[in-house]
């Protein structure tokens, strides 16, 4: 059974070989990546030989210094972005003040109760599947100072062995937050450090922190650009202008970490640290427009989209008022959106996000906010708002007339307005049990005019759906 | 047309049962009840009696959790058999235990007891149970939750038993994790789902005091090899997490269920064998279909005969459940007992298909309908074998061999009440293992010879679990795994950047114990390794009747042979064609097709001996190089399995190392052989033939598991029986140490057949080899264990 070592050695080449080469791992930049990373250094395929021995000079080329935090210490680099600083369409310090008028609304979109400050929070790591085997090689944390600073720190694992003395100086630093503030943090980066928390056998910072996750707020307002999709670099581009030169694809990151782990040369992970702050910073300006909208409410909005957002973020936190008020805007938006589609026959992307769209959902949420707060005759009438919009969907129609038979039968006591609606309802339902369900509410209705109007002229077979519905018992 | 004579409560214990028992078995076998040897001709050719058993109790070990005890106690267990107690004394004394149990003798108890003891006696303990399928541990989930409430109910100690698995939905992932003190999973599973994510399991594998392996014996071959490794990453997780868990197995029948154990867990076992469970009186029948056609050695469609078999029972009120060996036979059968047995209009179906890919709530319906016992028959693939409630029935009738002792055990198992007769009736096809377990029951009613072997140490296999354990945690410098050098294997992953070696001193003539191998790619392993395999290269199978979708895989020693272009595939009785072979793609199209046959595909194999592990003799093992080709393939009817036609097919070489066990015919027994050369060679085709049947059944394996191949090239020929998968799953060794078993039972398997010059049931069928081959290969048996016996 024991074989001899170099037999081994060879038989195992023979069976590693064709299974190590995973695609992303192994994807040389392309030259074009190559090109747009300007003097990023290209990931080398892996070298047999250690070049450079680690702890010389991460110092100088990163810029950072260790932090001593009790018996831990940890390689942290900072950076300030002053003020002053341009980014894209925006100001730093602007961004900083908006911060601080807005920081109310943070309430209405995340867990717990956030307080300032807000530690904005963004991981690079060695994978993204998660598990015990995958790091976070970098935990970026960022707040603005009282100057309107935004000031970056980030920790860097310099070697595997130093990861719970990193973890250590990270809670004691998150100890101060007041909230976490994460792009996709709490299907990603939340879990992450938190099972490098659980490996060390520590307790995680994160775990009881308000969390404002902007992503899912950012996918209601903005997101769902036909070609840019809803990630934080498309986000940014659309709403501050700003465009990153030389920037890290994310692919590239962990292919990156592993070179500097073998050779100790910082050089590849520079990149990779301008890449976390800039998203840190992306995430901050991102958070403070949403933060401001919320605050300002449905007249800041810029278009029916973030109306209609609005109007859900407002409706969830209890604000029927001001949610109702949102929807308003957002059919007016989309109204006007409407008409100047028209004139410039633009093509339009997902229908969700056409003013048509927009138009039905804001109705149907008007029409749920009435209803839940008894104003019924409000309610009614924005149901038939709705059938009265051209291209409404079927299910929508089908929601739309059953909510008006019910109502007048109900509570109006029209039957034949009831009678007239369950109809139409059973022309926009198409699944067998739908249609069970009405002709039973059909069946009720006719069985009440009889009783209620005997001499009504004869009625047509309640069955309008022709072969589909023949021979199934409509009456008892 | 048959009439069912139905009453309105058949549970009712009616003296008329065991009458309706003798009439239906002389029927079948008649003035042959009770006990009779084996007689040759007639259908019946066995007829066994076990007499009934009674039960043997034994007292709970003093220091069991009195709570527990009086739990027990209101769930009608007052008393243990004394297997029960003797495995419950083990597990509480920390000892690892492995129980050989037929079914119905209540060894879920074996394990539950010590495992809910240490649970009341310390409430932050924790265990896990394997099981092989998910619908084993949805079935356990039940009775221990049962149990469990009794337990609440007197103690108000909560016990949070819950099954964790592929089906458990993400939301109450988090819920499992803190809450349950009993997980219920699967070795794919843990392999994927648990170990990789072992920080969030903290609690468990802190506090992990019992891991239960439950049918251990269906851990052998590939799958055996990759559930050792498993358990080699959960006890170094567990070392980590500085606790030390006892094993607790359960194994049906096989000749080495201790070795098993041993081998799967690396740690040294008790083994408790004898049942104390009472049993009823039973009849174990063989039936042979009549041979049709002597020259051919076919034989009448055991299917018909299975149906024959069953109406005898069902016409006289017995409940019974049908094994088949598809799903399609299932369908088939049900239709024969369905026409034979019409159900009277608005009356509850009595004959119901049972099989995989039935909705839940129709098995459901079924299970219960077979408890209270308005379904009289049910006819299933193996889903029913294990595991699900369907309460006893009276008979069980197989429609083919069942593949394994053990399977045919368990199968038989289904029938047999405690208190009542019942039977269990094996109906053999004309395929070469049935018509060898038929014609030598003793190899099925004596000591079981077959061996479930498992090769962890398989490098393909074993390498991709260090993948796997490197990134749950770092290795050491001086850490083993397995019974290779893991340093060496490390330093291999190390070359293609899979791990690095972080904190070792810089001089290479030093090297020292410091630092650590961390995972240092961003894939997950585990994502690449199926349990079920040895290698993760594949082919995926397309469906393109419609849309095209994804339908199955197929590794990739087994691709060629059975995706080549025009080759059958089957998947749960729906026949495809495979229309393209994408071979670089690893991908096969293949479209919906009506036909009456399959394929079946000609491969040429030749094998090279790089190392000889024994002294040159007869019998050897040892490393070979196998280079196989398929190059054709034939066209086999569907039930009479005639050749219809044949096709040419040009692949690439496939090219494998693996072990063998080879049989070396001397040069001077080939000179003295008086046959021409040709009817020479028949011979060692025909024996090899043979020889794979029985190495089949020896080792407890499927017919793609091993390979054959024949050298003719020297004046002496080689006979290859290689272990099918890239570098051997351990059937080699074992099958070389039962040379003279291989040997003699091969020389029965011929001898003892009916046919004239050959047929499937021993040396192949007439027309693939010459018309001396049975005689020749006999010549060449005799000799060669006359030798044996002189030497």
């Amino acid at each position: 059974m024991t074989m001899n070592p170099v037999r081994l050695r060879d038989r195992l080449r023979g069976i590693v070989k064709p299974a190590a080469t995973s695609p992303a791992a192994s994807a040389p930049p392309s030259a074009a990546e190559a090109a747009a990373g300007g003097s990023a250094p290209a990931v080398a395929p892996l070298p047999s030989a250690p070049a450079v021995r680690r702890s010389s000079g991460i110092e100088d080329t990163l810029g950072g210094a260790w932090h001593e935090r009790g018996s831990a210490r940890s390689f942290v680099v900072r950076r300030r972005f002053e003020a002053d600083q341009e980014y894209g369409r925006v100001r730093v310090g602007d961004v900083a003040s908006a911060l601080e008028s807005a920081q109310g609304g943070a309430g209405l979109v995340a867990t717990g109760t956030p307080q300032v400050p807000f530690v904005f929070f963004d991981l690079e790591t060695t994978g993204l599947s998660g598990g015990a085997g995958t790091h976070a090689f970098l935990v970026g944390c960022a707040s603005f100072d009282a100057d309107g600073a935004f000031v970056v720190e980030q920790h860097l694992m310099t070697d595997y062995a130093v990861e719970r003395s990193m973890l250590t100086c990270v809670a004691e630093d998150l100890s101060k937050a007041g909230a976490l503030v994460t792009f996709n943090g709490k299907s990603f980066d939340a879990p992450v450090i938190e099972t490098r928390y659980l490996f060390h056998r520590l307790t995680s910072p994160c775990t009881h922190l308000p969390h404002l996750d902007l992503l899912h707020p950012a996918r209601r307002f903005w997101g769902g650009d036909e070609v840019l999709g809803c990630s934080l670099i498309a986000l940014e581009q659309q709403l501050l202008g700003a465009h990153r030169l030389g920037d890290v694809p994310g692919f590239e990151i962990p292919a990156r970490y592993f070179q500097f782990i073998r050779s100790g040369d910082a050089q590849p992970l520079a990149d990779v640290l301008e890449h976390n702050r800039l998203d840190l910073l992306s995430l901050a300006a991102l958070t403070a427009r949403l933060l401001r909208l919320i605050n300002d409410g449905a007249e800041a909005a810029d278009d029916a989209r973030e109306a209609l957002g609005l109007g859900r973020v407002y409706e969830r936190a209890g604000e029927v008022a001001r949610a109702e008020h949102a929807y308003e805007r957002a059919l007016d938006l989309a109204a006007e959106q409407a008409e100047a589609r028209r004139r410039s026959l633009r093509p339009s992307g997902e229908w969700a996000w056409t003013p048509q769209g927009i138009r039905v959902e804001a109705l149907r949420a008007l029409a749920l906010s009435s209803r839940r707060s008894r104003r019924y005759a409000d309610a009614a009438a924005r149901w038939r708002q709705l059938l009265d919009l051209p291209g409404c969907p079927g299910a929508i129609r089908r929601e739309a007339t059953e909510a008006l038979a019910i109502h007048h039968e109900h509570r109006e006591r029209d039957l034949a307005a009831a009678r007239m609606f369950a109809l139409k309802s059973l022309e926009a339902g198409s699944e067998a049990a739908w249609g069970d369900a009405v002709r039973h509410r059909l069946a009720r209705i006719e069985r009440k005019l009889l009783s209620e109007q005997p001499l009504l002229p004869s009625l047509p077979s309640p069955q309008p759906c022709g072969s589909r519905t023949s021979g199934r018992r409509t009456s008892s | 047309m048959n009439e069912l004579t139905t009453t309105t409560d058949t549970r009712v214990r009616r003296p008329g049962r065991d009458g309706a028992f003798d009439a239906a078995l002389d029927r079948l076998a008649p003035g042959r009840v009770p006990d009779r040897p084996d007689n040759p001709d007639g259908h019946v050719t066995t007829l066994r009696r076990m007499p009934a058993v009674p039960a043997q109790y034994a007292a709970f070990p003093e220091v069991l959790d009195p709570r527990l005890k009086v739990a027990l106690g209101t769930r009608g267990v007052s008393q243990p058999y004394t297997h029960q107690a003797e495995a419950i004394e083990h597990a509480l004394n920390r000892r690892n235990v492995v129980v050989i149990t037929p079914t119905a003798s209540g060894k879920t108890l074996c394990y539950n007891a010590p495992v809910l003891h240490s649970i009341l006696q310390d409430p932050s303990s924790r265990a896990l149970y394997l099981f092989p399928t998910k619908a084993l541990a949805q079935d356990q989930l039940a009775e221990l939750q049962a149990l469990c409430e009794h337990i609440a109910g007197a103690t108000g100690e909560q016990i949070g038993v819950y099954t964790y698995d592929g089906d458990t939905p993400q939301d109450a992932r988090r819920t499992i994790r803190s809450r349950a003190h009993l997980v219920l999973s699967n070795p794919d599973m843990v392999h994927s789902g648990i170990l990789p994510h072992h920080p969030r399991w903290a609690k468990l594998f802190e506090n992990l005091k019992y891991v239960v392996i439950d049918e251990l014996h269906a851990y052998r071959g590939v799958f055996g090899s990759h559930l050792c490794n498993v358990l080699r990453r959960l006890r170094r997780i567990c070392r980590h997490y500085g606790s030390d868990p006892v094993f607790l197995c359960s194994s049906a029948t096989i000749a080495n269920p201790r070795e098993l154990a041993e081998r799967l867990t690396e740690q040294s076992f008790e083994i408790v064998e004898q049942s104390g469970a009472p049993r009823g009186e039973k009849f174990f029948i063989f039936v042979n279909p009549p041979v049709v056609n002597q020259q051919l050695g076919i034989r009448r469609s055991y299917l018909s005969e299975t149906r024959r078999v069953a109406s005898e029972f069902l016409k006289r009120n017995l409940q019974l459940i049908v094994f088949a060996q598809s799903r399609l036979s299932t369908e088939i059968l049900t239709t024969y007992l369905k026409d034979d047995f019409e159900n009277e209009p608005g009356q509850p179906e009595r004959i119901r298909g049972y099989r995989g890919g039935y909705l839940p709530l129709r098995r459901r319906e079924i299970e219960k309908g077979l408890r209270e016992g308005s379904v009289r028959a049910v006819v299933s693939t193996n889903a029913l074998e294990l595991g699900i409630d369907i309460g006893a029935l009276d008979v069980a009738v197989m429609a083919g061999y069942p593949g394994t002792i053990a399977a045919t055990w368990q199968r038989a198992g289904r029938a047999g009440r405690r208190a009542s007769r019942s039977a269990a009736v094996m109906v053999a096809s004309s395929a070469p293992l049935d018509q060898f377990i038929v014609r030598n029951p003793s190899y099925f009613f004596d000591a079981s010879p077959e061996r479930a072997l498992i090769d962890p140490d398989n490098l393909h296999i074993l390498v991709d679990h260090v993948k796997c354990a490197a990134f749950e945690l770092p290795f050491t410098p001086v850490e083993q795994f397995g019974r290779h050098d893991v340093q060496e294997v490390l330093g291999i992953l190390a070359e293609q950047g899979l791990v690095y070696r972080t904190g070792a001193s810089d001089d290479p003539d030093q090297p020292s114990d410091e630092g650590q191998w961390n995972w240092t790619s961003e894939s997950y392993p585990a994502d690449a390794v199926s349990l079920r395999s040895v290698s993760s290269d594949n082919f995926i199978i397309v469906d393109i009747t419609q849309e095209p979708r994804v339908i199955g895989e197929t590794d990739f020693t087994s691709g060629p042979s059975t995706l080549h272009e025009k080759a059958i595939y089957i998947v749960e009785g729906t026949l495809y064609q495979v229309e393209k072979l994408d071979f670089e793609g690893r991908k096969a199209y293949v479209r919906e097709i009506d036909c009456d046959y399959y394929t079946d595909a000609i491969t040429y194999n030749r094998v090279t001996i790089i190392d000889t592990f024994s002294e040159p003799a007869v019998a050897s093992n040892g490393e070979v190089h196998v280079v196989s080709r398929v190059v054709g393939f034939k066209k086999i009817k569907f039930y009479t399995n005639e050749n219809i036609g044949s096709g040419e097919l040009d692949l690439p070489e496939q090219q494998m190392h693996t072990t063998s066990y080879w049989l070396t015919v001397p040069a001077e027994l080939m000179g003295v052989l008086p046959f021409a050369s040709d009817d020479r060679r028949d011979g060692i085709v025909g024996l090899s033939f043979a020889m794979k049947q029985v190495a089949q059944l020896l080792l407890m394996c499927d017919a793609h598991d091993i390979g054959i191949s024949i050298d003719m090239e020297e004046q002496s020929p080689r006979i290859f029986v290689y272990d099918n998968y890239p570098g051997g799953i351990g059937f080699s060794a074992p099958l070389y140490r039962m040379h003279d078993e291989l040997l003699s039972a091969t020389q029965r398997l011929i001898s003892e057949c009916p046919c004239e010059s050959g047929c499937p049931g021993c040396v192949g069928p007439v027309g693939n080899t010459g018309p001396l081959a049975k005689t020749a290969a006999l010549r060449i048996l005799d000799l060669l264990l006359a030798d044996r016996i002189a030497a």
